[in-house]
């Protein structure tokens, strides 16, 4: 399938058709079409599902054995396309490495280099502007050896943010922090989604219904959702309900903390409905597929 | 052009700094004590120890410089305007003149009556030197690895006494320069280090379509 008039959505600044690939026999992408516009999509899905795959494929880290996309008008298929792409992506992959004897400064200064900042007057300027977005002014002579984890993704945000790219590939950027990190981190990238196309791979519902505009579920290389979070959330209304006990019916139940069990699925006759989340939601257009839930 | 030569001369303080340089110096530390062991020798001096110390001093030279594409940014900077050849290029080319050097001490340290012909020891050397760069730069495409220094370094002295001990006598490497076969394989090593050059070459140009190398769909997107 490459015809982009199937997907929805408007204004595209990111478009994607048929995208296939394989890694031996196993489809990591299978036919995957999607659009992308300005403001911050979030990609879910379990482990496997092919979300990191997805994110190389559009950041140009890898090319696809099948299908096209564009970014921001340029066709990565070519060469020229694809430096066009480079020159307006921002890439930050999972688990980033680093040159830990390099500053936070010296290291987003090289990244900056490779995104042809070469005049070093005003690429000092734009590090120093990356760095101060993402909180780092302070520890910017510090090797990122001696950084915490949290300030590490932030350079490689900072980095990522350089030369202020109209597309951004966020890769799991909320990994292993905490709370509060995590609600810094969801502040930049909201401030990072306004006027530019971000691309949010995830395991965090709550990161999605807090930032994102649209959302795509992914399951085994394929796209099986792809809307806005209320109507993610909307799949899950009138299959969510609390019970005294353990719901066998249920496809999956939890006890909350109150006490009670929180289950998802088809309800049974008289069931106690709550209010469904946008992870009940989730899970239920997993169908059974995530490897991380029990069903009950 | 001149944005190119302002790139490269930005680029080359933070290449220089990212090199693995300790694996660089550890190389050039032992390759040069193997070098020198005919000189420690005592009685005269010995051909045969000239030649091994050459060839294993040039072995560890290339176990050194298989580190040399270690990049632990490499997942950062895997969508960068600028070409990863280029890159690639920079760091051979900051290191070109330390092997060079490098390998010109090692073989002054060899007596010059037990000291090997030099034109076909630094032939081996370069071929090995230049698998070894292959080797990494192929490690580096087919897979997500960052730093594939290691586990190259292992394959490459595993195949390294693989080949001395195993390889039938017809397609032997290692000959002595004695040996009526010592011109025929030296023309293996030449064929060696043109296919390694051309793996090399081939493995650090960045594909455009995957496998299959089917074109996207002529339909403008």
């Amino acid at each position: 399938m490459s015809d982009l008039s199937s997907v929805p959505s408007a204004a595209p600044t990111v478009s994607a058709a048929g995208l296939t690939l394989r890694y031996g026999g196993t489809a990591a992408l299978d036919d995957v079409s999607v659009r992308l516009g300005e403001g911050v999509t979030g990609l879910l899905g379990p482990n496997g599902a092919g979300k990191t795959t997805l994110l190389r494929v559009l950041a140009t880290a890898v090319p696809p054995d099948k299908g096209a996309f564009t970014v921001l008008g340029n066709d990565p298929g070519t060469s020229a396309g694809r430096q066009e792409v480079r020159r307006a992506l921002g890439y930050l992959p999972q688990a980033p490495g680093f040159h830990p004897d390099f500053s936070a400064f010296e290291f987003v200064d090289y990244v900056a280099i490779l995104k042809e900042l070469t005049d070093r007057t005003a690429r000092h300027r734009e590090v120093r502007r990356v760095l101060d977005a993402v909180a780092l002014s302070d520890v910017r002579s510090k090797r990122i050896k001696k950084l915490s984890g949290g300030m590490r993704q932030r350079v490689a945000l900072a980095a990522a943010l350089v030369g202020d790219p109209g597309f951004l590939v966020l890769d799991e950027p909320t990994v292993g922090l905490d709370p509060e990190q995590r609600m810094r981190f969801r502040e930049l990238i909201a401030r990072a989604g306004e006027g530019r196309t971000v691309l949010l791979s995830t395991h965090q519902t709550e990161d999605v219904a807090m930032l994102c505009h649209r959302v795509i579920v992914m399951v085994r290389g394929r796209v099986r959702f792809e809307g806005t979070p209320a109507e993610l959330t909307a799949r899950a209304a009138g299959r969510v309900w609390s019970s005294t006990e353990r719901d066998p019916g249920a496809w999956a139940g939890w006890r909350t903390g109150t006490g009670s069990f929180r289950n998802v699925g088809e309800p049974p006759e008289g069931a106690d409905m709550v209010e469904p989340t946008l992870e009940d939601g989730y899970l239920l257009t997993l169908d059974g597929e995530s490897s991380e839930v029990a069903p009950a | 052009m001149r944005r190119v030569t302002a790139m490269t001369r930005a680029l080359l303080p933070p290449v220089w700094r990212s090199l693995p340089r300790r694996a660089l110096a550890a190389a050039a530390a032992v390759g040069l004590l193997l070098a020198a062991v005919p000189r420690l020798q005592s009685g005269p001096p010995d051909p045969l120890v000239g030649l091994y110390s050459l060839r294993a001093a040039a072995l560890v030279l290339a176990l050194g410089l298989a580190f040399l594409l270690d990049d632990p940014a490499r997942h950062i900077t895997s969508a960068v305007p600028v070409r990863r050849p280029v890159r690639v290029a920079l760091r051979v080319a900051l290191v070109a003149p330390w092997a060079a050097l490098t390998w010109t001490t090692a073989l002054l340290l060899v007596p010059e009556s037990s000291r090997p012909p030099a034109g076909a020891l630094t032939l081996e050397a370069a071929a090995t030197a230049v698998l070894a760069l292959a080797a990494a730069a192929l490690s580096i495409r087919r897979t997500r690895t960052t730093e594939p220094g290691a586990a190259i370094s292992t394959w490459l002295l595993a195949t390294g006494v693989t080949a001395a001990l195993l390889l039938p006598p017809d397609w032997t490497l290692f000959v002595t320069p004695d040996d009526p076969h010592w011109h025929s394989t030296h023309d293996r090593w030449t064929l060696l280090l043109i296919v390694a050059a051309a793996l090399a070459a081939r493995s650090v140009t960045e594909p455009l379509r995957g496998r299959p190398f089917r074109r996207p769909s002529p339909e403008p997107l």
